[in-house]
């Protein structure tokens, strides 16, 4: 089994794939376009000028080198991915990463730094208490802190829909599993009991749904992120609550679903649509074949507080590879 | 404006003889601040925002609508109420926390040049917490209430850019004055109707002699129906013998037809604006600030506009600002190219008062082919600001404000030299009256590195001022945060202010803008060791013709974005597509942590600006046309009379009554304000949700 850490690298000066697209309030846009970007530059970045060139860095191909040599004739100002990638142990690092470049500008205490985790509907349950420590642990290694301000988590199959905010409200009531959410939830307290998040909080529950995970908890979220469309109508229960409970309702326009099977198979496909880390199942030609699941997904931003200046944001995504 | 200061204001021949001594003083004491300064690190992001009302006097059974001249009055009420308490029911609406805002300091007002005017801002300056935004709106309103409370019954402050009938035949200010005093010797407005603080006559004064005439401000007439043609202004006399300068109508083509002729500071000085500065963390992310706010200037001209009447006649434009920059324009004839120079030292382009003319950051995307090859600057100055250490782009944004004359001095102030102070500096600087004003913290270095964001109108209410401020905050912070760049050629900035003068310009013209705005994504260094051997790409792209970078686009594109402008089924190549920057602004949203309420205020604001933009809101220019136009006593001849302007007067006054009480603006579009939901939509109807 091999392990596939996607990164973005910061996006914030990185072009335009922070754009939100026109009229879309939630979408997985940016995580994509942005990876995408990431792909691509690294690919530019890591192409050597001489083609002799190419054959060393085959010749380091890390085992899979299959296929990679037509790849790179097919378009030779792109590295293979075998030098824009990088392989430690069972993990794939996609695009490799510069550790030397991590962190920020100004010391830790002079940011508030956001950390969110998404647990994807394709990973087992079981695996969550392991997915927060290593993707918390990328986030405070990119930014060389020691801990996040606030860390939240997205649960898969949570949704804040409907034409109204009432009706998501009872929608919301009836999806996710409180079991499982309350589960998981221990592993993120213990982060914050470990002073890895200072505050810790949850994404897309209504009411009702709070209302029972907080009964079931013991540190309660100081934070619930819900996905709110033009309106200001948020459910007046759901305020009532947050009020009494004394917790913030943030606004955020991410998709629960930000990363499926399909699409991250369409952003490390083949060439020329996808970064050429995927072989072509059918002919088996180039990069590596198997079973791609997504795992987690965690987005980070570090904003300078006193000047509301976004220095740094970005997402890491891990995948398990079941070669066949 | 600042603390006026006392003493003996000397007259233009004397003022004249002192002047180099002023720049030379003034020169070292830049030199001492900024030498102070300019490792100045890591200053908050505060703000401040500052709203100028005009006073009327108007009540439903008189006739006559007003100036008040009481301004002196006024504030000193304002001063003697040491609590500054709300009365009668001045209890601002609160949005979010109330608790929040219990210690907030009280509202500061300060005198202006017009004897008509007041200036408000806040009691202290704004940080960035979003939650503070919100307190933008209701801080306004708290300061029109204050104000409101500080006059008479029939007294008003209201917020129109220009009053219509200022300097129209018969009274038009209470109390009354013969026109045609020694000050401005203006055939339209008395020497009382400027402040009477001896800074303002002298500055009037001052300039009118130094440009050995009056000021001329024309504005092209509209022409409507019945508007005979050509047009000769009738309000002009052109049989006053009082003055020398009574001449200009006669001899000196002062008033061309077509035109509407104003001859005093008072016609540009009088308008009233919106301003904004932002504090920057250091002197390199303010000068970043001040580059890149500088080509949005004009759109935010053209979006805000609210200037379509002058001297009682709807005016062919639709902003302010050509007319306050010709107002206090004090160029000789040698300056202004209409004789060959003898006596002053060069030609210069622009009034004092006018669009930016220069770029200054230190960043590497400013292309030496975006500044003017013709910039007129004091060579001798910029050596001495070289001399002393600053960079050659800096050293050339102060030789040319340098350029110009001190116009008021005080003869106390001409002693000795004192460098813990900034009075000569800022005697030059703050007379450089540019669309953006780069501004080192004052003399004790007590405040950071400042950038002032000039051109917005007055907007009527007071929803709408916050709107626009709040507006610019959160694009200083995009700008900053995503590293944008809108640099175009400044002579396409000066072109674009032009533009946005055009009647309707926010939907019928282009600007000229950058079409792409974001940074070239640096390649991975070469710290580490797993970078490549070679990269193949140079460090920089290469960098194709200046004229290339930049395209026209409609207001509503550049604030909406290619798409959203054009529709959905409009293909647009990827070149062309811009992405608009209210949805940068909401990119820049969903990356922070902000509260659904504060959001949902945000998103009333951007919504407002967004509608301005695509038309379907009118700015206050078009409504105030509209409001005339369908007025039953307008003639279709561009006249705006008495009763018109009363009524127009009448409407804004009711439309501030309303908003003050909270009430909501449905139901005056029947009565006192027709067609107001084209101005303001449904926001801030009867509910707060929008």
């Amino acid at each position: 089994m091999t392990k596939l850490i996607l990164s973005t690298g910061n996006i914030v000066s990185g072009g335009p794939s922070i754009i939100r697209k026109p009229g879309a309030n939630r979408s997985n846009f940016e995580f994509t376009n942005s990876l995408r970007s990431s792909f691509q530059a690294a690919q530019q970045d890591y192409a050597v000028v001489e083609p002799a060139l190419g054959g060393d860095a085959l010749a380091n191909g890390n085992g899979n080198g299959n296929g990679l040599h037509a790849a790179f004739a097919e378009d030779s100002r792109r590295a293979p991915v075998s030098l824009w990638t990088a392989q430690e142990n069972d993990v794939l690092f996609v695009p490799r990463i510069d550790w030397s470049a991590a962190g920020l500008q100004e010391e830790p205490a002079r940011y508030e730094i956001t950390a969110k985790l998404f647990f994807l509907p394709t990973a087992p349950i079981s695996n969550r208490v392991r997915y927060s420590t290593e993707a918390l642990d990328l986030v405070l290694k990119e930014l060389d802190v020691p801990g996040v301000d606030l860390l939240i988590v997205s649960f898969p199959g949570m949704s804040f829909d409907g034409d109204c905010e009432w009706e998501a409200d009872k929608l919301n009531a009836t999806q996710g599993s409180d079991e499982e959410e309350a589960a998981t939830w221990l592993a993120i307290e213990e982060l914050h009991r470990q002073g890895l998040a200072k505050r810790i909080g949850i994404a897309e529950f209504g009411s009702e749904k709070l209302a029972r995970f907080l009964k079931m908890v013991q540190i309660p979220p100081s934070v619930d992120q819900i996905n709110i469309k033009n309106c200001c109508n948020v459910p007046p229960p759901l305020v009532k609550l947050a009020k009494e409970q004394n917790i913030e309702l943030l606004v955020h326009s991410d998709c629960t679903d930000i990363l499926s099977r399909g699409t991250l198979r369409d952003l490390l496909g083949p060439r020329p649509q996808g970064a050429g880390v995927l072989g072509d199942p059918e002919t088996g030609a180039g990069g590596l074949q198997g079973d791609l699941t997504p795992q987690w997904v965690v987005k980070y931003t570090a904003v300078v507080r006193d000047r509301g200046v976004i220095e740094n944001k970005g997402y890491f995504a891990s995948a398990d590879l079941a070669e066949l | 404006m600042g603390l006026l200061a006392q003493g003996t204001a000397l007259d233009w021949p004397d003022a004249k003889k002192q002047a180099h001594l002023v720049r030379a003083w003034g020169i070292k004491q830049l030199l001492e601040i900024w030498n102070k300064a300019k490792v100045k690190e890591r200053d908050a992001m505060l703000w401040g925002d500052e709203v100028e009302y005009l006073v009327v006097t108007y009540s439903k059974d008189d006739p006559k609508v007003l100036l008040s001249l009481r301004q002196a009055d006024i504030l000193a009420a304002l001063a003697d109420d040491k609590s500054l308490s709300a009365k009668g029911g001045c209890v601002p609406e609160l949005q979010g926390d109330p608790a929040s805002r219990t210690n907030e300091p009280l509202p500061v007002f300060h005198p202006e040049f017009g004897r008509f005017m007041l200036e408000a801002t806040p009691g202290k300056p704004w940080g960035i917490e979003f939650k503070e935004l919100l307190g933008v709106e209701p801080n306004m309103k708290l300061r029109r209430c204050i104000a409101k409370d500080h006059m008479l019954p029939n007294e008003h402050p209201i917020t129109l850019t220009t009053f219509p009938r200022i300097g129209s035949p018969g009274v038009f200010t209470d109390p009354y004055y013969p026109v045609s005093g020694s000050k401005l010797r203006s055939q339209f407005v008395p020497d009382e109707i400027a402040n009477p603080h001896i800074r303002f006559p002298t500055l009037a004064a001052n300039i009118r002699s130094r440009r050995e005439r009056k000021v001329q401000v024309n504005v092209p007439v509209f022409k409507d129906e019945n508007t005979p043609w050509p047009w000769k202004d009738p309000t002009v006399n052109y049989d006053l013998h009082q003055w020398p300068e009574d001449d200009d109508v006669r001899t000196g083509g002062a008033a061309p037809d077509n035109f509407i002729h104003m001859d005093a500071m008072a016609f540009g000085m009088g308008s009233c604006c919106l301003q904004i500065t932002f504090q920057a963390k250091n002197i390199i992310e303010g000068r970043q600030m001040y580059d890149q706010l500088s080509p949005l200037g004009p759109i935010l001209l053209a979006l805000t506009a609210a200037t379509p009447i002058y001297k009682g006649f709807l005016a062919d434009t639709d902003v302010r600002w050509n007319q306050i920059s010709k107002a206090v324009d004090d160029r000789t004839a040698e300056e202004m190219g209409e004789k060959p120079l003898r006596n002053d030292r060069w030609r210069i382009p622009k009034s004092r008062y006018a669009s930016n003319s220069t770029y200054i950051s230190t960043d590497p995307r400013l292309r030496p082919e975006y500044l003017d090859p013709n910039l007129v600057i004091d060579e001798d100055i910029k050596q001495q600001l070289l001399d002393g250490g600053m960079d050659d782009r800096l050293a050339t944004h102060f030789a040319h404000l340098f350029i110009r004359d001190p116009i008021v001095i005080f003869n106390e102030d001409l002693q000795e030299l004192d460098l813990n102070k900034t009075d000569h500096f800022e005697n030059i600087q703050s007379t450089n009256w540019q669309h953006m004003r780069f501004k080192p913290p004052p003399a004790d270095n007590s405040i950071g590195w400042r950038v002032e964001f000039r051109p917005m109108e007055i907007q009527i209410t007071d929803f709408e001022n916050a709107a626009f401020a709040v507006f610019m905050v959160l694009i200083t912070r995009v700008i900053l945060s995503f590293d944008l760049s809108f640099y175009i050629p400044i002579a396409k900035v000066d072109e674009n202010m032009e533009t946005a003068h055009r009647r309707d310009a926010v939907l019928e013209r282009k600007f000229h803008f950058r079409k792409n705005v974001f940074p070239v994504r640096p390649p991975r260094g070469n710290s580490g060791t797993s970078t490549p051997n070679s990269i193949s790409r140079p460090p920089t792209p290469p960098r194709g013709p200046v004229e290339d970078e930049f395209r026209p686009m409609s207001v509503n594109e550049i604030i909406n974005g290619t798409a959203y402008a054009l529709g959905p089924d409009v293909e647009v190549d990827h070149e062309d597509d811009f992405p608009g920057l209210i949805p940068l602004v909401e990119s820049y949203l969903d990356s922070v942590n902000v509260d659904v309420v504060t959001r949902c205020e945000l998103a009333t604001y951007l919504d407002l600006i967004r509608k301005r933009a695509s038309g379907e809101l009118w700015t206050a220019a078009k409504w105030i046309r509209h409001f005339v136009a369908n007025h039953p006593a307008y003639a279709r001849d561009s006249v705006v009379s008495e009763e018109i302007t009363k009524d127009l007067v009448g409407a804004v006054v009711a439309i501030g009554e309303k908003e003050q009480k909270g009430e909501g603006f449905r139901g005056l579009d029947k009565q006192a304000a027709p067609d107001l939901g084209k101005l303001l939509g449904g926001f801030r109807g009867t509910s707060r949700c929008c």
